[in-house]
């Protein structure tokens, strides 16, 4: 049988719950050459600033049991060498993409998707509210319902295109965010960014990120996620991403089982380049085996009482 | 600058041999097959285990020690230590067993460069150069150009100087020299490889080409070394990553003054670094002694 696996998101209409996480997927061209990026549901790409950032120093990346942290600290071109270099690339590749954007401040989130949203190819914004590892503008900061509310009320009048909002996962109450989204005009919201870790070095008795501590993703976190993404769901009637520690089909119909319209696959796709295409191609078999017809048939079927308008 | 298409693929490879390899190390072998391309000395590959007998998460990046062709396959050889629960995964695997490899990845050692080829191993980093001595002598057999190469290979002891006798056969076959040190003086003279360098040096008929692979302590050593003397050196790095191929952005290293000086935007792809820092997967390994802040490196 066929599955129809096409979901909405505001007004993007999909043609997979797929997504590429923000930062595991370049800006969307670097795995081009090994994936079919049109056949992915979009892609997320990496979060942009107004300013080209440099990010942090050495090490970034630390493996942990199931996981790994990372302290990237938001290295990306700058608003002006996407817009020059990256954007037309992704308009070649014919791929849905969704531009993650990121500030310290509302007022540079409102600059961001002023620029962008007149910029042709792409069909969405995710806003970056949940970075761990950034002095300014990261998770700490947006991690306050009023400020995600009024940021995004001030965001909405600006684009007509799908604007999503990714959460952390670990500073407030994911439900308490999600609706402060919700309120503020969002489309959906991510559940959930990476969870701030640390891992020591003994030998040199010193963290072993550069900064002392990271963010953890990977299947370590993966019950911790699904958790706040059934939690997000439960709380508001806009789509919920689930996102976290997603490495196949299984992972991520867990997600779509608790209340997630779609999925991020993030970490995978650092051990399999093409990882979010094998989960597409797995969920289809899975469905069809269980003789379920589409996606949205499989939707919040574990999302539990009270059953709420939305979720089908 | 244009875009390039990367060339690395992912695939399934298929362990041929895996053999000890002296003071705890392993030699392992193994067959991937086209579109797969084949790697140059000091470029590297991602190994992830199968999920059933694998320990860790992220792949491990392997640097590639031999390529030879086997039928329609490559088979490409690797010397390592298995010093962590991933490598010791991979040291429990047999023939037969499959494994995905990445590559190739990096960009390697120029060895098409004029001038005198000096290759300088430290311990277990001689697995790139070993790979090099087997390139220098199939560019002489072809009757390409290239001048016989020197080796100075330095570790802690005797036994630690691990494939000696590949390096010696090679460089036999190669007619060039092989010179060896060790720290605890068990075999050649006592000392590190740095001053195994200054002593054979000026022995040696200029210009000299570095390449260098070894902890960072030793490149450090040999970094300064040449750009005080004006010698072209070519260093192979190390650093934690996760992806390999330039997307994560986990692995960078400082650069120098001059090579921030240097930096064009436009002229570097967005997979290699930025002002500040060198993505040790894309613009490396092997990085040239001038491109790098050696105070900064661990």
């Amino acid at each position: 049988m066929t599955v129809d696996l096409s979901v909405r998101i505001g007004p993007l209409r999909l043609k997979n719950p797929v997504l590429t996480a923000s930062g595991t997927f370049g800006y969307g061209d670097e795995y081009a050459h090994v994936v079919d990026v049109k056949a992915l549901g979009a892609v997320i790409t990496k979060t942009v600033t107004l300013e080209p950032r440099a990010g942090n120093p050495p090490g970034r990346i630390a493996e942990t049991a199931g996981g790994m942290l990372n302290s990237i600290g938001l290295e990306n071109v700058g608003l002006e060498r996407f817009r020059a270099e990256k954007l037309p690339r992704l308009r070649a590749l014919g791929a849905t993409v969704v531009a993650s954007i990121g500030g310290e401040t509302p007022q540079e989130l409102v600059r961001l998707l002023g620029a962008l949203d007149v910029e042709d190819g792409i069909a969405g914004f995710e806003v970056n509210f949940s970075c761990p590892n950034v002095a300014a503008g990261g998770a700490r900061y947006w991690a306050v319902p009023r400020r995600l509310e009024r940021t995004l009320a001030r965001l909405r009048p600006l684009t007509r295109k799908a604007l999503i909002a990714k959460l952390a996962p670990d500073l407030t109450p994911v439900a308490d965010l999600a609706l402060a989204c919700e309120r503020g005009g969002a489309d959906a919201v991510t559940a959930v960014n990476t969870f701030v870790g640390m891992a020591v070095d003994l030998g040199q008795l010193r963290s072993r990120l550069g900064r002392a501590t990271g963010g953890l993703s990977g299947p370590a976190i993966k019950p911790l996620a699904l958790a706040r993404c059934h939690e997000a769901a439960r709380a508001v009637r806009i789509p919920v991403i689930g996102s976290g520690g997603i490495m196949n089909a299984r992972d991520a119909l867990e997600f779509i089982a608790v209340g997630a319209t779609a999925v991020q696959v993030g970490t995978a796709t650092f051990v399999h380049p093409d990882a979010a295409l094998r989960v597409v191609a797995g969920m289809r078999a899975f469905l069809a085996e269980r003789g379920v017809a589409s996606v949205a048939g499989w939707r919040g079927v574990l999302l539990g009482p009270p059953p709420r308008k939305g979720h089908a | 600058m244009s875009p390039t298409r990367p060339a690395w693929r992912q695939t399934v490879g298929r362990i041929v041999r895996q053999l000890d390899y002296g003071a705890g190390h392993r030699w392992l072998e193994l067959d991937v097959r086209p579109p797969f391309a084949t790697p140059r000395p000091g470029q590297f590959v991602q190994i992830v285990l199968p999920p059933i007998a694998s320990p860790v998460l992220l792949p491990r990046p392997m640097s590639v020690a031999s390529v030879s062709r086997s039928r329609d396959a490559l088979r490409i050889g690797f010397l390592y230590a298995p010093v962590g629960i991933g490598t010791l995964a991979l040291a429990g695997l047999g023939a037969g067993a499959e494994v995905e490899v990445l590559g190739p990845l990096g960009r390697g050692f120029p060895l098409e460069e004029p001038g005198a080829p000096v290759l300088i191993a430290g311990g277990r980093g001689v697995a790139p150069l070993l790979f090099a001595a087997d390139a220098l002598a199939a560019a002489r057999r072809d009757g390409r150009r290239g001048r016989r190469p020197v080796m100075l290979f330095g570790a802690r002891d005797r036994a630690h100087l691990v494939g000696l006798e590949d390096a010696h056969r090679r460089l036999v076959a190669v007619r060039g020299r092989l010179h060896v040190c060790t720290d605890d003086g068990s075999l050649g003279p006592k000392g590190h490889v740095g001053t195994l360098l200054e002593r054979v040096a000026p022995g040696l008929r200029g210009p000299l080409v570095l390449h260098a692979c070894g902890p960072h302590a030793m490149l450090r050593t040999v970094a300064l070394w040449a750009l005080a003397r004006g010698v072209r050196a070519w260093l192979a790095m190390e650093s934690v990553m996760a992806c390999g191929t330039g997307v994560c952005r986990g692995c960078p290293l400082p650069r120098s003054e001059a090579a921030r000086a240097a930096f064009d935007p436009a002229r570097t792809p967005s997979l290699h670094g930025n002002q500040d820092w060198a993505m040790c997967c894309t613009e490396g390994p092997v990085f040239e002694a001038g491109d790098l802040d050696w105070e900064r490196i661990e």
